[in-house]
């Protein structure tokens, strides 16, 4: 097992109960979130800087649209 | 950064006797090295025989191709991606390599988290579908746990998926995973899940 560091985290109520909510749709604990939270970020940084784009695609109309990221 | 290592035991075919082996939570340079230097002349020598004694190439080690240099450094930094190996007898065994941003299609587990499994080889000379026998056995288990024990430890609660090699179906139904079919969207590979109750189960 990997040694982890503590870090306390100031959030304000939105963020709070979006935490909550996805700890809870996600089965997951809302340390887990923030950890899975920050791969998906690191990843989709990493592809981006290689040049490409991060779109969503509608299953049903297979329309897409691009996510920015600034 | 160093590896963790953890002990493990296999079993040595040949004498029935078992055998400690690291578990390492890394694939490293000297993996790689092995890989090289190690696994690649010995699959090439079981491909000659196979090309040889006419064997189509449909029943060929359907991993021959891998390649863990190219697979390990596209990952590198990306906390995204874990690796594991085993290393018995000076030389490395086996290595798994997984993605943690994937999510579950088992109707119990739709968009949950889990461990996936990108790649899991064992050594050559450990794989009993060459005709030869195995030098040792749980190499394979001994990864997969690592990766269940991942999940576990992540707070996935050792929900796993993989797209399974046709070689594989057959361990990884044995081992209780639900077989959810031929994925269109991924070479037609069958599609395996382990949820969390099987994975309490696989781990007891």
């Amino acid at each position: 097992m990997m040694a982890k560091r503590t870090m306390t985290l100031n959030l304000t109520d939105a963020e709070m109960r979006v935490l909550d909510d996805l700890s809870l749709r996600k089965d997951i604990t809302k340390t887990a979130v923030l950890r899975q939270a920050l791969r998906l970020y690191q990843t989709i940084e990493a592809r981006v800087e290689k040049g490409e784009k991060l779109l969503f695609e509608n299953e049903a109309t297979k329309e897409k649209a691009e996510l920015m990221l600034l | 950064m160093t590896a963790d290592v953890s002990t493990i035991y296999l079993l040595d075919v040949a004498t029935g006797n078992s055998v400690e082996a690291e578990l390492r939570d890394a694939i490293e340079q000297a993996q790689i090295d092995d890989w090289q230097t190690k696994w690649q002349p010995a699959l090439l020598g079981i491909l000659q025989d196979l090309a040889r004694n006419g064997v189509p190439m449909s029943q060929w080690p359907q991993s021959w191709h891998w390649n863990w240099a190219q697979k390990t450094a596209r990952v590198q930094g990306l906390l995204a991606f874990r690796g594991f190996s085993v290393v018995a007898q000076g030389e490395t065994q086996g290595l798994v390599q997984v993605d943690l941003t994937k999510a579950g299609r088992e109707p119990n587990q739709v968009r949950k988290p889990l461990v996936y499994i990108d790649y899991l080889e064992v050594a050559p000379w450990n794989r009993p579908e060459f005709g030869a026998a195995p030098r040792l056995r749980g190499v394979g288990t001994a990864l997969l746990t690592a990766a269940v024990a991942l999940s576990d430890d992540e707070g996935f609660k050792g929900r796993l998926g993989l797209h399974s090699l046709p070689q594989a179906d057959d361990f990884y139904r044995k081992i209780g995973m639900t077989d959810l079919g031929p994925d269109s969207a991924y070479q037609n590979l069958r599609y395996f899940e382990m949820t969390a109750e099987q994975a309490r189960a696989f781990l007891e």
